[in-house]
């Protein structure tokens, strides 16, 4: 793999093809294909299965039981090194290779006079994204479906595409900062109720008389305080339900996926906004499609890391592995050590791409890369795999291994969804041009039956 | 202005129109702007209910009081508008996207789908801006931004995919208006069993202590040693007695959705107080409600009420309903026929509510579909018998001035829709007059009227001297990112000092 100088700008496709329409809606040459890119998205595509696994496997209680045991045994360190180091970066650099490719998808077509232009057939492809999205959640359950945003925030991203790198940056500083103020919004309220109860708790033991306003704020807190401790009851017919039949486990998952693409559309587009335009900003800087000097990506990587790791532990140390009652926390800090969780995930989704893009230029692991590439490629394919995959090792209706491992084992069943992914992805690679959903999403996007055989 | 305006628009138009002042009529056409007049003025019949604190247990209560003038007066407005204005107003929207898209004449070199998408983004932060800096939680601006960029893949579609895709939505809609109903079922029939429950625990304990009291008469001599044992047995028992968190759960779930149809003088006083507060504590009493509407609505209802419509509206523009393409007497027989429909599904809404909100129990157990299960149709008539009726009465020619009046509320109609959140968030809330929850059903209707008022005159006298609203016009300029003009140019000056 030695074309590193292969893609300096993303090519039109070949134009010898007789047809008009088949210029707009023909795949992007296979040698086109930006090697780098697809080996970081094969990565951040196998990635991301160790921050889902617990949601697919274990209740969700399980925190709360590592956070309460000894600092120590096969538990906490993996806890510690997701949490530290994983957490939130594999989306992070799904949503900056999602910018950019969707640069890469506008640069790479022109609009056919006559026929759909290629902003539609942009619109199409992400609404087919919603979709899947959907199905993902509520047909295949998966719970943590990231399609269905990723296909919405495309949609405002559109309107960014052509704006200079640096103003793509300086928007997503702001999405970042819009980011942070929420999440210290959303504390300073929980802060807030606590204050209040404190006054309360305060007048009473001076046997003041309280107001009715002085009682409620002593109630809502103390509700408050319990809801913090995951409910037995709850957690207990979770389990129950998720190792039910499928009719079940659909009926249950209804609200909660529901719930969940809602609050997370809403209040936590910002986060995805920030990586995506950050990476359609290092797309155009050349970031990912290897034009940079070695001493940046080495920079970029130390910056990340540097920073991004010690700002990873104090949260990891203080915030997330604070086993103390709620209130003292919030007595304790003005501001959550969770807003500035963002920090750690920018920096560290940087760190993690320039070493990527490092051992890429460097060619030690030639073969590894390939194999990630594969992956990539066929990333959307594997997403959806990962679901299927996983619900029926986990749920009631297959293997019903659902809450049956302990934590740290369920990175065994990673390791070998990742291992399957990567045989099936060179075996397939090796005699398709797509993978299968891919082809499904292309034959929708353009409503038309697509190539498949190389 | 001609009232039957065949192409809206012109190809042969000067490419440099844009860069002089357009004349006021320019690739508009009039039907369009009448009803979305119409919309415009329309909504605030609905809409003065959230704005002036008339709120829904309030309606309730008129609903099952004994019928007098507020009965009717409740009934006709939510008969002949309630949703249908808005309804009305997103089927122009729709037709609107078409038109747009259509056009030629940017301003500046923009590629269609550009300006279209920025143009929807656009309304997405001034939805925003009316719904968390004006305060209006009602706004349907944000939610008319992001369908409209979720209806760009449709554009190119054919009249009759798009009339098949509004009536999918429309049905999707009644579904949604379904499933809630079978929730509720599913919560009355939880709550029956945990009554029968409660009450056989009831009887439990009764007989206990009946026994309890005889045992204790009884026997004076074992009283000690029989007390003990009584009281073990006691525990036991009402350990099993006690109502599980679940059963109190479920019971709860039932009591709070029939407590909520009914009216709390309570509930009310809070709200009334809050919202005659300060600008800071009217925010945070609304803060929740504007996020819900813009997420939680939009995701489960919104999203197909809209779409259903503006789908609607670009099928009926792309067939050339607006342009009056039709003879006269079919927009009449298309008016009678889905007039006489909708009113009827109307009627069975309304009997269905007032059986419905004096005793929901009762209701739940005797009816298998909800009362509002053929709202999403009711609306969908209406709205193209109420768009068939103007479009008859234009194309016959009568009341032309009237028209051209509504015509002008039309053409600014994002300056005169935010104007109506300025004017009315002035007068009820806390930070201007305060006048929120103090007006009668009858007295909001007043202030109904003097808005429009304020709004035809202002708009009259606004379109005089600019081709555009305000807000229309800093709208333009922000998707073509420079300034455009917005004075008139009469035909004999030629001015250069309006850029």
């Amino acid at each position: 793999m030695d074309q590193q100088n292969s893609p300096d700008t993303p090519t039109e496709e070949s134009m010898d093809n007789n047809s008009q329409i088949i210029i707009a809606t023909q795949p992007v040459a296979l040698v086109d294909r930006i090697k780098s890119i697809d080996a970081i998205r094969g990565f951040a595509l196998l990635g991301i299965l160790m921050m889902n696994i617990p949601l697919f496997g274990i209740n969700w209680d399980f925190w709360y039981n590592i956070i309460h045991a000894p600092r120590s045994g096969w538990d906490f360190y993996t806890f510690a090194v997701i949490g530290v180091f994983f957490d939130g970066t594999m989306r992070g650099l799904f949503s900056m290779l999602f910018g950019a490719g969707m640069v890469l998808f506008m640069l790479n077509k022109k609009d056919v006079s006559g026929g759909p232009t290629v902003a539609e057939y942009y619109y199409r492809r992400l609404l087919w994204l919603v979709l899947f999205g959907v199905f993902n959640s509520f047909i295949l359950l998966w719970g943590g479906d990231i399609l269905f945003f990723y296909g919405l925030c495309g949609m405002i991203l559109f309107a960014f595409r052509k704006l200079q790198p640096k103003y793509l940056v300086m928007l997503s500083v702001v999405s970042f900062s819009i980011g942070i103020c929420k999440n210290h919004w959303g504390w300073s309220h929980h802060r807030g109720l606590r204050l209040a109860h404190n006054e309360a708790v305060a007048a009473k033991a001076e046997n003041k008389k309280l107001t009715e306003e002085q009682e409620g704020a002593i109630t809502t807190w103390t509700e408050r305080e319990k809801n913090q401790k995951p409910d037995t009851a709850e957690v207990n017919r979770n389990h129950r339900k998720m190792l039910s039949g499928y009719g079940t486990i659909f009926m249950y998952s209804i609200p909660l996926n529901a719930g969940f693409e809602v609050w997370f559309m809403y209040h936590k587009v910002w986060d995805m906004l920030t990586m995506m335009l950050l990476g359609m900003a290092l797309f155009s800087w050349g970031f990912f499609t290897n034009k940079l000097r070695t001493s940046t990506y080495t920079m970029w990587l130390l910056i990340g890391y540097g920073i991004g790791i010690p700002i990873g532990w104090v949260i990891f140390d203080q915030g997330m592995m604070y086993a103390g009652p709620p209130g003292a926390y919030a007595d304790q800090w003005r501001s959550s050590h969770f807003v500035y969780d963002e920090c750690r995930r920018v920096l560290l989704t940087i760190g993690h791409a320039s070493l990527l893009m490092l051992v890429f230029r460097s060619h030690i692991v030639p073969w590894l890369m390939k194999a990630l590439a594969n992956v990539g490629q066929m990333a959307f394919t594997n997403y959806l795999m990962q679901s299927i995959i996983c619900t029926w090792f986990f749920y009631g209706y297959g293997f019903g291994y659902y809450d049956k491992l302990k934590f740290y084992q369920l990175y065994y069943v990673v390791g070998a969804v990742w291992i399957f992914q990567i045989i099936f992805s060179a075996i397939w690679m090796h005699y398709f041009r797509f993978g299968p959903f891919e082809w499904l999403w292309r034959t929708l996007t353009y409503w038309r039956l697509q190539p498949m055989r190389k | 202005m001609d009232p039957t305006p065949s192409a809206p628009i012109d190809p042969e138009q000067p490419q440099d129109i844009a860069t002089k002042p357009e004349p006021p009529d320019h690739g508009r056409i009039l039907s369009l702007d009448v009803l979305r007049g119409l919309a415009l003025l329309g909504i605030l019949l609905v809409s003065i209910w959230e704005f002036g604190g008339f709120s829904t247990a309030e309606q309730n209560f008129y609903r099952t009081s004994p019928h007098g003038g507020n009965y009717t007066l409740l009934t006709a407005v939510s008969i002949l508008f309630e949703g249908k204005m808005r309804a009305l107003f997103a089927l122009v929207f729709g037709a609107g996207i078409l038109l747009f898209l259509q056009k030629k004449d940017h301003p500046t070199p923009l590629a269609t789908s550009d300006a279209y998408i920025r143009r929807q983004l656009w309304l997405m932060i001034f939805g925003l801006f009316n719904a968390f800096i004006l305060l209006w939680p009602g706004d349907i601006l944000f939610q008319y931004g992001v369908v409209g960029i979720l209806l760009f893949a449709f554009t190119r579609m054919k009249s009759n995919g798009l009339f098949i895709a509004a009536i999918f939505c429309t049905l999707i809609f009644c579904g949604k208006n379904y499933w809630n109903y079978a929730d509720d079922q599913k919560a009355y029939k939880k709550y029956t069993v945990v009554k029968t429950v409660e009450t056989r625990i009831k009887q439990d304990s009764l007989s206990r202590a009946k026994k309890d009291s005889l045992d204790r008469t009884k026997d004076t001599i074992l009283l000690a040693d029989t007390l003990l044992q009584n009281k073990r047995l006691d525990s036991i028992a009402i350990k099993n007695d006690t109502l599980t968190n679940k059963q109190v759960e479920e019971k709860g779930a039932w009591e709070g959705t029939v407590k909520a149809m009914k009216y709390d003088t309570a509930q009310t006083k809070k709200a009334n107080k809050a919202m005659r507060a300060d600008y800071t504590e009217v925010w945070n009493h609304l803060l929740r409600k504007s996020q819900n509407k813009e997420s939680r609505w939009l995701y489960s209802i919104g999203v197909w009420d809209i779409g259903a419509m503006m789908l609607l509206g670009m099928a009926l523009f792309s067939i050339g309903f607006f342009s009056l393409r039709y003879a006269a007497s079919r927009y009449l027989v298309i008016a009678l026929i889905t007039l006489i429909v909708g009113f009827a599904l109307a009627w069975f809404r309304i009997r269905g509510n007032d059986a419905r909100l004096p005793d929901y129990a009762i209701y739940i157990s005797t009816h298998t579909i909800p009362y509002d299960l053929f709202f999403p149709f009711e609306r969908l008539l209406l709205v193209v018998g109420y768009a068939s009726l103007v479009l008859w009465l234009l194309s016959i020619g009568v009341l032309r001035w009237v028209w051209q009046v509504v015509a002008t509320i039309g053409r600014m109609a994002l300056t005169n829709y935010i104007l109506q959140s300025v004017l009315c968030t002035f007068l009820f809330y806390g930070y201007g007059f305060g006048y929120y929850g103090s007006l009668h059903q009858w007295q909001l209707y007043f202030v109904v009227v003097e808005l429009a008022l304020v709004q035809i005159v202002f708009s009259v006298f606004w379109l005089r001297y600019y081709s555009m609203g305000p807000l229309e016009w800093l709208w333009r300029c922000l998707i073509y990112r420079t300034w455009l003009p917005i004075k008139i140019q009469r035909q004999n000056s030629t001015s250069t000092s309006d850029i």
